[in-house]
């Protein structure tokens, strides 16, 4: 399964006029699995039309036995097999309206695969383990409709959290801009599950849990230069239990805003009771009971470590988040493709790498690939991935110019780029590393691991890169324009304004044999002389 | 009943607001107002109620009691004193059901040709037609049991009507043994056999003599050569309150089917007998059923009144019963339009039986045929087994529909009928969801998702009543329909949640109880008491069927401390005690019987003047708010709120068929006395029937040319 996955048309065979398209994702979280159906209207307008939930805890295996039980293994299986019930009665293909992720509890289990297959083998769905830059792309998404909902916050950043059971996002945003990302190993069960591991006494836990927030909050500001003013946005069922709590009359629809105050009233109430207590008090299950507690905390340890007075609850949820990416047409907004390249550019700061040329060649290579659409057969995601591999070919300078592409390779498959997961990464990094020297063997490391699909991808996006390199050889930027044309076997590009195209002619020869191999036409680089006439 | 002045005793006893309940309706089977054979359908129904009371009551207590409980119970009665009290009382209902029954219906009944004739009053003609009958049909079915001494005593089906024949000593039988020891032997007279045979008798005149005289006079045939020394009728009651185990059997179908039959072997928690019986017949068979000398009833007339509801029946005779109100077909709902279409126009509000059902009836028939339908959920409680409904379901799964029926197995008395066409449905590919453990499911709630040129929409059917079209005839309900898209995302909820899809989440609209229900009603009740205290105007009105609860009660009691206007129509069981200065003063309760069962629950709350109104599957009871899936549904369009709030005020403006509940517990019945009287399901009838009458003589004045289809 890819993380993109392509937008299904509405299903053959329906009445013309439907426009609405009804999709469903799963998320299986840490403390539990939930399933949401939406309708998306022609405008963009998407209806959630039912969201099923069944507390199972395998943040709570993985937390303390790091593998899922056998038990909670077939409580998941399930729960998913009424989540399939479910979806047949809408008539949804799980192959295409379907997306099923797993956070954080699946991805560390030491079972993990075993727990997808089961998974898959029981009920069809083929749930795909979401990494940390995804969680934070669908986090994304989901803050851009509270953005959406507050357009006077566009001007001044906002500092987005969800507290999950086993990790923490942290994000960010001015307007829709992202000035920062970030995933810590920080969730509101595993700080719970830790404390019994480790049986801390019980007058300690409150501290010991402020700490770990605190450390997380500390470690962040400084990451992302916090210190202007900023406001407070949290997510996740912990925070809007508090909000109804706080709010009777709130209608779960909109952002409301919580004081810190009866906040903080709220969250002592909560730490003084046993999770059974909370059970019944406010008919809590015992999952969410257990997690409700550090996660109030730790929104405010966030808005203590901000400095702020007030937080405000957003009403929507990484679930929202996937809907809206499933939903989007592009899959890849246009804001998001610009977060993904302006986080690679960031990246290659870090390691002074040659600005002006990598976008130059990331310019061209995008050219390139539109006009080779016909034979790649790419979806646009592959133009993003290329982009990103164009502006980084050269990072691995920084350690060495000897195998520079290798050492651009493990650089990028190493760092982290925002919105990117691990498997998007190693294709970025592959395309880069083949840029130069040798062409793809299966033994080379990566790219053994891919699949054929990815295989081919990568050597039709890296014979791409080598061409747009050669143009730019010069290192000037001096190529600005090309037009392309083909003549039987031969793949034209003409470049205009220039008299003398000796030294990329020469880069060509020694770096279009993949282009050849992969496409099946000769590059014929020329001088564009009909533009003087 | 309890001292109303005595602060600790501001609940009335549930079981004697029951047995009041009987009384009132009892009231109506001597009313000379009513016609003579709504007299005999109202005397039957105290026998069935009667019958339930103590099947569902008696034991259970009784039970209290043996295992030596004195705690006392809200009103303020230990096990002991509410079985005390429960006795009085049921013995002068009985006496008072017997009185009417001989006194005063038997003679009416005669003077309007209606005649039972006992056997020693037989003519020639009519002694032989009654031994034909009696050879021909009856005799071939009875099979008389003899009870052999130190042999373990039969299991004996509950309410069924007996004879029990006491045979003179046979000394030769048992060698060596007492030759003085009376024998017995028990006829069942089943339930297939009409207790009424029809005699010859003039033209416009019925005679007829009862099932158990008829066999009582023939009786030497049964037992040939034997000496019988008595024969007369009886019947035992088994308690009933068994409570499913549900956490024990794997499997709640094949467990229902053993509390079928674990109910034949419960207890006996009443014994009638004819009061002609000796003492030697009745005390053997209190010895053999461990019957007390305070649950025996020595009945002087026909024991099982609940059976005259056949008479009541009788075909003929329409002069002696209500004209027939026929259900109107309300104007809201065009019956040439698909009924999707009228919902997708406007929400409907339907009140039942004045406005017909058939429109609940189309709309699942309509859903099943429709191809853009994807999907049906519905519940469905004390359903006849050949429902239109149920074919309707079968239907849709038959054409490839989701079909969903969560089938309460669970409702009372009505498991063996359940079971069969459950089973039906399941054969077809329905998916059938058999209750929520531990929970009755009594919410009534039907759901379609319909797939439309802009998307999926879903439409609702919420009622107060069961999908079950004949008690609609006869049952008061509210039937609201809507496409809310609010109340479709709950509806979808509330169905996931029952049938195991999904935990219960919060809903945007709607409360479930066992979950939020009875803590909504609390809050909105107490939201009432805030308002008056800051001086606002405050109302609450509401029409249910018991009222139960103390936390509900006592919300209400603070209520009218806080000087809110409360006016209550409760059918039935109601517990708050109205009236009492300082306590209940501001709070006024009528209950309404008439000729159709009072059943729909509308509540009004006037929340300074955004008058909030609901309708409901719940009583106010414990049961109702704890222990069943029960919803409550708020009313939001303007012209449903509206047509609710009217039949509020017009159910609580009865004083013809409507008494008060008096503080000491009792019911006063109310006169118009110098009021323009209000009968309100008469003038219910009339507005549904003038509503109807208008857009006829609309209709009249537009005319519709036929078009072509398409």
């Amino acid at each position: 399964m890819t993380s993109s996955p392509s937008v299904p048309p509405a299903p053959p065979g329906q009445i013309a006029a439907q426009i609405a398209r009804v999709l469903a994702v799963i998320d299986v979280g840490s403390t539990s699995v939930r399933m949401k159906i939406a309708q998306v209207h022609a405008d963009g307008r998407i209806d959630t039309l039912e969201t099923l939930q069944q507390t199972i805890s395998i943040g709570k295996d993985t937390f303390t036995q790091r593998e899922i039980s056998r038990e909670t293994i077939e409580l998941c299986v399930k729960a998913l097999r009424s989540f399939a019930l479910k979806l047949r009665e809408y008539g949804l293909d799980p192959a295409r309206q379907l997306r099923a992720v797993a956070t954080t509890a699946v991805r560390e289990a030491l079972n993990s695969q075993a727990f997808l297959d089961r998974i898959f083998i029981a009920t069809g769905i083929e749930v795909e383990v979401l990494d940390e830059a995804e969680v934070a792309r669908l986090t994304y998404h989901a803050a851009q409709s509270l953005i959406d909902q507050r357009p006077n916050w566009a001007d001044s950043p906002t500092l987005v959290a969800e507290v999950g059971g086993g990790s923490t996002e942290l994000l960010v945003l001015r307007g829709k801009t992202i000035e920062a990302a970030r995933t810590f190993r920080v969730g509101s069960l595993r700080m719970r599950e830790a404390l019994e591991t480790y049986r801390a006494p019980v007058g300690r836990h409150r501290q010991i849990m402020r700490n770990q927030a605190q450390r997380m909050v500390n470690q962040f500001r400084q990451e992302a230069d916090l210190d202007g003013p900023i406001r407070l946005a949290v997510m996740g069922g912990d925070a809007r239990f508090a909000a109804a709590h706080l709010h009777t009359e709130w209608d779960g629809r909109r952002p409301v805003r919580l004081d810190l105050i009866p906040l903080e009233a709220l969250t002592d109430e909560i730490l003084a009771l046993s999770v059974d207590e909370l059970v019944q008090k406010y008919r809590l299950s015992f999952p969410d009971a257990e997690t409700l507690g550090p996660a109030l905390l730790t929104f405010l340890e966030l808005a203590r470590g901000v400095g702020v007075d007030h937080l405000h609850v957003a009403v929507s949820s990484m679930r929202d988040g996937l809907i809206s990416e499933l939903a989007s047409l592009t899959v890849w907004t246009p804001e998001f493709r610009q977060q993904v390249i302006r986080s690679a550019i960031e990246l290659g700061r870090k390691y002074h790498f040659d600005e002006a040329h990598g976008a130059h060649v990331a310019a061209r290579s995008r050219t390139l690939f539109q006009a080779l659409a016909d034979e790649h057969q790419l979806p646009p995601k592959f133009d993003l991935l290329l982009h990103v591999a164009a502006i980084l070919h050269e990072v691995g300078l920084y350690i060495s110019f000897k195998s520079h592409h290798k050492h651009s390779m493990y650089l990028i498959q190493n760092s982290e780029l925002f919105g990117l997961g691990a498997k998007d990464l190693l294709l970025v990094a592959l395309v880069a590393r083949y840029h130069r020297r040798a062409a793809p063997k299966p033994t080379h490391f990566g790219y053994a691991t891919l699949d054929r699909e990815s295989r081919i991808a990568v050597a039709k996006l890296a014979a791409i890169l080598r061409v747009a390199d050669a143009l730019e050889r010069s290192h000037s930027q001096r190529v600005r324009s090309l037009e392309i044309s083909r003549k039987p076997g031969k793949f034209i590009i003409t470049v205009p304004d220039i008299d003398d195209l000796s030294i990329e002619q020469m880069a060509m020869r020694q770096k279009a044999d993949m282009f050849e191999q992969t496409y099946g036409m000769r590059v014929v680089l020329r001088v564009g002389r009909t533009t003087h006439t | 009943m309890n001292k109303p002045h005595d602060p600790s005793h501001t609940l009335i006893n549930r079981d004697l607001s029951w047995l009041e309940f009987d009384h009132r309706v009892l009231g109506e089977a001597r009313d000379p107002a009513n016609l003579p054979l709504e007299r005999v359908r109202f005397l039957a129904i105290t026998g069935s109620n009667l019958d339930e009371f103590m099947m569902v009551r008696v034991g259970g207590i009784q039970l209290l009691r043996a295992q030596g409980v004195v705690r006392k119970d809200a009103s303020h009665l230990s096990p002991h004193e509410q079985l005390q009290a429960i006795h009085e009382r049921v013995r002068r209902l009985v006496d008072d059901q017997q009185h009417c029954f001989a006194r005063e219906l038997t003679p009416l009944l005669e003077l309007h040709g209606v005649r039972c004739v006992r056997p020693a009053d037989l003519t020639a003609d009519q002694h032989d037609h009654a031994r034909r009958i009696f050879e021909d049909e009856v005799f071939p079915l009875l099979t008389p049991r003899a009870i052999e001494p130190d042999a373990i005593f039969p299991l004996l089906m509950n309410l069924v009507l007996r004879l029990g024949v006491r045979l003179a000593p046979d000394p030769a039988a048992v060698p060596g043994g007492d030759p003085a020891r009376p024998r017995y032997a028990f006829i069942s007279l089943g339930k297939k056999l009409s207790r009424f045979i029809s005699l010859p008798a003039a033209t416009a005149r019925y005679e007829y003599i009862l099932l158990e005289d008829l066999v009582a006079h023939f009786i030497d045939r049964l037992f040939p050569g034997e000496t019988i020394e008595e024969c007369i009728p009886f019947r035992i009651t088994l308690n009933a309150d068994l409570i499913v185990r549900e956490d024990l059997a794997a499997d709640l179908m094949e467990q229902m089917e053993a509390v079928l039959e674990a109910r034949k072997q419960s207890d006996c928690v009443r014994l009638e007998i004819d009061a002609r019986v000796g003492n030697d017949q009745c005390a053997f068979l209190q010895e053999a059923l461990g019957v007390a000398d305070e649950d025996t009833y020595r009945i002087p007339g026909p024991l099982d009144l609940a059976g005259f509801m056949a008479l009541a029946n009788l075909s003929g005779f329409d002069d002696l019963r209500n004209e027939h109100w026929p259900p109107q077909q309300s104007p809201i709902v065009d019956p040439t339009e698909p009924v999707f279409d009228a919902i997708a126009a406007r929400d409907i509000l339907l009140y039942h039986p004045f406005e017909s059902f058939d429109p609940v009836q189309r709309f699942i028939e309509e859903a099943a045929a429709d191809p853009d339908v994807l999907a049906i959920k519905q519940i469905l409680y004390r359903t006849s087994g050949d429902s239109p409904i149920v074919a309707a379901l079968m239907r849709a799964a038959q054409k490839g529909k989701y079909v969903t029926a969560v089938v309460e197995l669970k409702a009372r008395f009505d498991e063996a009928r359940n079971i069969e066409w459950a089973r039906a449905l399941e054969l077809e590919g329905v998916q059938v969801i058999y209750g929520v453990r531990g929970l009755k499911t009594h919410a009534k709630c039907c759901l379609v998702v319909r797939r439309e040129p802009d998307g999926l929409r879903r439409y609702m059917h919420f009622g107060t009543g069961n999908y079950n079209e004949s008690t609609a005839r006869l049952y008061c309900d509210a039937s609201y329909f809507t496409a809310d898209a609010d109340l479709g995302v709950d509806a979808s909820q509330f169905f996931n949640a029952i049938t195991g899809y999904s935990e219960p989440q919060a809903f945007r609209k709607l409360e479930m109880a066992p979950v939020t229900l009875r803590e909504r009603l609390i809050e909105l009740i107490q939201s009432e008491t805030e308002r008056k205290k800051q001086g606002q105007p405050a109302l609450i009105l509401a029409k249910i069927n018991a009222l139960v609860e103390p936390s509900i009660v006592h919300a209400l009691y603070e209520a009218s401390q806080a000087g809110v206007e409360i006016r209550l129509n409760v059918r039935g069981i109601c517990c708050l005690r109205p009236g009492v200065a300082g306590v209940s003063e501001n709070i006024r309760v009528v209950s309404v019987i008439d000729r159709f069962l009072e059943h729909a629950r509308i509540l009004y709350f006037h929340q300074g003047g955004e008058e909030k109104v609901f309708i409901s599957s719940a009583d106010w009871m414990p049961r109702n708010l704890l222990r069943r899936v029960e919803l409550l549904t708020p009313i939001e369009d303007a012209a449903s709120k509206q047509k609710l709030i009217d039949i509020l005020h017009i159910c609580l403006a009865d004083n013809v068929k409507a008494h008060e509940l008096t503080p000491d517990g009792r019911y006063t019945k109310l006169s118009p006395g110098e009021d323009p009287p209000v009968r309100s399901q008469q003038r219910l009838y009339e507005i549904a029937r003038e509503a109807t009458r208008e857009a006829a003589q609309l209709r009249r004045t537009v005319f519709q040319p036929h078009r072509p289809a398409g």
